[in-house]
């Protein structure tokens, strides 16, 4: 698996960005997430990785309090980013959501042009008082998520006709216009060819130096390529978590280890 | 496959497939000469509609004319004393100055030989001269519509080998009508007055221009009601409620609502509106307020169908920038859900164009011989209308009604037409 790292990182020195603490995460009567306690640094790719079903996404889900948009789900614990909790009472997930971008599965674009897509959530914030000062975050942001030159000449055609791929890292572009500290990504790659995957991988490499990136991956190889720590979740469980070359060269436990050689999952 | 014992030869699994391929293919040929069956039967149904309808009707789309040159004698029509004057002798001199076989003296024959002018005729003269008194003494050509036994006379609707007294007409007034077609003064037009006359107890004169009028208003403030009500409870009722027994109870009984039968809004509307509020009888405001009660059960229907098509993943990606609930609602989901809340709207609107019983229970079926202005001016709707003339005892108003039909048809049709023109442009791919 060494030659899988591309980079060689120190992430330990980093400060903690998100803290968790005994979170539990209930559909209804199912205990989807059980007693997780993890803390993510700043400026750090932490992948997360597991079976499927093994709440993962519900657990990302949990950090920008989506989770809240359904009826049934309800979670119970402490969630902390730089410290503050963000179930607390005073927070307006609207306000959270704007600090903490998302990216999903499939390229979801809005059905509008390229350039209000990334206008939307600054418009929305009231991030941009002058028209230039907009222009201005639209390409910073396109530029940011490695579009830019793709679709420079074309702004105003709608965002739905790019490629899969572009479409992706166009919703990377809309997440982080919004100036955010967290980035989530719930299978960024996961509807996309091996050449696009690459495209976003690199680009998720690019983001680590503004944002914490959070990224939840099917594939293992995908975890070893962009992050510097990895959890793995099983059964709702966090069963381990550390350094990615740990937790692939030496896991420590033995589920992680069947995991991480294929014999479950 | 190796059934041995029974000493028959093993069957292999191609030659069983074959075996049943036969029978399969049987099954679908029925099946699919069932589904031609029942299509061809409502073609035939839809074609026997159509073509009573345009048989019957397309006559009443002409209508016969007579042109007479009028003495404006101010003998009869003194300028000081308008608008009243003799107008009807005036007319009845001209016809007879036309019809050498006519004594004008004799005041029998002259009353059944001034039959073929249609009561209408001294009306459109008065308003002609009080419009220009100087016509006063002067010699005018006028074009009018003959009544309604010489239209259908015209038309051929009235048989001359009849006996004659059993006939509508007699033998003399026949003759007069054969003088005047010879001397060129009767001929056939397209009729206008069909659209812009409003209703008429004569069905020469009678139109559709209060009906029109009247279904027009009704339905523009059945939209004004319903699309907004609708949209609102639709919205709430699927993005904001909260997902329990009661919002549970109100989806159920929406979807009662839209089946009640029509006469049942009617007689709600009629003591509700009529009765408690105090609105007037006859209006479009109190029909277009009944039938926005019927249109908002499916308005709602389409708008929640319409509002659950939109993908999740646009919701998700508006909650995901920061966007508050109402944001995503109305900025995302609301704009992409329009087409199909559009096209639901207005075949709401078309089935609350058709509606004729709640109309009648509020009294929308009167006779009224002027076209509302406002929605508060009585008035009749297309189908009452419809209603009306089928009732009437005149030979005139038999293909009146169809050509009635036909035009609410006509506007059917293009509310359809435009509900598919929507769906088909806006329709996204995701």
């Amino acid at each position: 698996m060494d030659d899988l790292r591309a980079i060689n990182n120190d992430v330990e020195s980093n400060a903690t960005k998100i803290s968790a603490k005994n979170v539990q995460v209930y559909y209804g009567d199912t205990h989807a997430i059980k007693d997780v306690n993890v803390e993510i640094k700043e400026h750090t790719v932490t992948a997360f990785i597991g079976p499927s079903g093994c709440g993962k996404s519900t657990f990302l889900r949990s950090i920008n309090r989506m989770n809240d948009t359904i009826d049934i789900c309800r979670v119970e614990g402490d969630i902390r980013i730089d410290g503050q909790d963000i179930y607390d009472r005073n927070i307006d997930p609207v306000q959270l959501r704007a600090r903490v971008g998302m990216v999903f599965q499939k390229p979801n674009p809005f059905p509008k042009s390229i350039y209000d897509n990334i206008a939307y959530g600054p418009k929305i914030h009231g991030l941009a008082k002058t028209k230039a000062d907009m222009d201005e975050i639209v390409e910073k942001s396109l530029r940011r998520g490695a579009i830019w030159n793709e679709v420079k000449d074309r702004l105003h055609a709608p965002g739905t006709g790019l490629s899969g791929g572009q479409q992706q890292r166009l919703c990377i572009a809309r997440a982080i216009a919004t100036e955010p500290d967290v980035l989530l990504m719930d299978e960024p790659c996961s509807a996309l060819d091996p050449i696009a995957t690459s495209q976003v991988e690199e680009l998720i490499d690019q983001l680590r130096e503004s944002y914490t990136v959070v990224i939840v991956t099917h594939s293992m190889q995908q975890a070893a390529r962009v992050s510097q720590k990895t959890a793995f979740f099983h059964l709702g469980s966090l069963v381990e978590y550390g350094t990615t070359d740990d937790i692939f060269t030496n896991p420590k436990d033995s589920r992680t280890e069947s995991y991480i050689s294929g014999r479950i999952g | 496959m190796t059934d041995i014992s029974s000493g028959s030869v093993p069957l292999t699994t191609n030659e069983k497939v074959q075996a049943s391929l036969g029978r399969r293919r049987r099954k679908q040929f029925i099946l699919q000469g069932l589904g031609i069956g029942a299509i061809s039967i409502a073609f035939l149904m839809l074609f026997i509609l159509l073509w009573s309808q345009i048989a019957t009707g397309y006559k009443a789309f002409m209508q016969t004319n007579i042109t007479l040159e009028i003495f404006i004698d101010p003998e009869e029509v003194p300028t000081e004393r308008l608008p009243r004057g003799n107008f009807d002798d005036v007319l009845a001199a001209a016809l007879v100055a036309n019809l050498p076989g006519v004594d004008a003296s004799d005041r029998a024959a002259l009353r059944s030989a001034s039959g073929i002018l249609s009561n209408g005729a001294q009306f459109d003269l008065r308003d002609r001269i009080v419009e220009n008194p100087a016509l006063i003494g002067q010699t005018i050509t006028m074009r009018m519509p003959v009544s309604d036994p010489y239209d259908q006379l015209y038309k051929e609707l009235l048989d001359r080998e009849t006996p004659e007294n059993l006939r509508r007409l007699d033998d003399a007034q026949i003759a007069n009508y054969d003088h005047l077609v010879e001397i060129g003064a009767i001929g056939s037009r397209i009729n206008t007055g069909l659209i812009t006359n409003a209703d008429s107890r004569f069905p020469e004169l009678a139109g559709l221009k209060g009906a029109l009028m009247g279904s027009f208003w009704a339905l523009l403030t059945c939209f004004l009601i319903a699309f907004p009500l609708g949209i609102g409870a639709a919205v709430y009722l699927e993005e904001f409620a909260p997902k329990n027994k009661l919002s549970d109870f109100i989806e159920v009984n929406i979807n009662n609502l839209a089946a009640v039968p029509s006469v049942v809004f009617g007689l709600l509307a009629l003591s509700v509106f009529i009765g408690w509020f105090g609105l007037p009888r006859s209006v479009p405001f109190v029909g277009g307020l009944t039938l926005a009660l019927m249109t908002m059960p499916t308005i709602i229907i389409a708008t929640r169908a319409a509002l659950k098509a939109v993908p999740p993943s646009i919701r998700e990606a508006a909650l995901g920038v920061g966007a508050s609930r109402q944001q995503v609602v109305f900025g995302h989901v609301v704009p992409l859900a329009m087409p199909g809340i559009l096209t639901g709207t207005i075949i709401g609107l078309a089935q609350a164009l058709g509606e004729t019983a709640p109309l009648l229970l509020i009294g929308m079926n009167a006779f009224i011989t002027s076209a509302p202005g406002t929605p508060f001016d009585s008035a009749t709707a297309l189908p009452t209308q419809i209603f009306i003339w089928a009732d009437s005892p005149e030979r005139g108003f038999v293909s009146r009604t169809s050509a009635a039909i036909l035009v609410l048809l006509t506007f059917l049709i293009m509310m359809n037409a435009i509900a598919i023109y929507l769906r088909s442009k806006f329709e996204r791919k995701w």
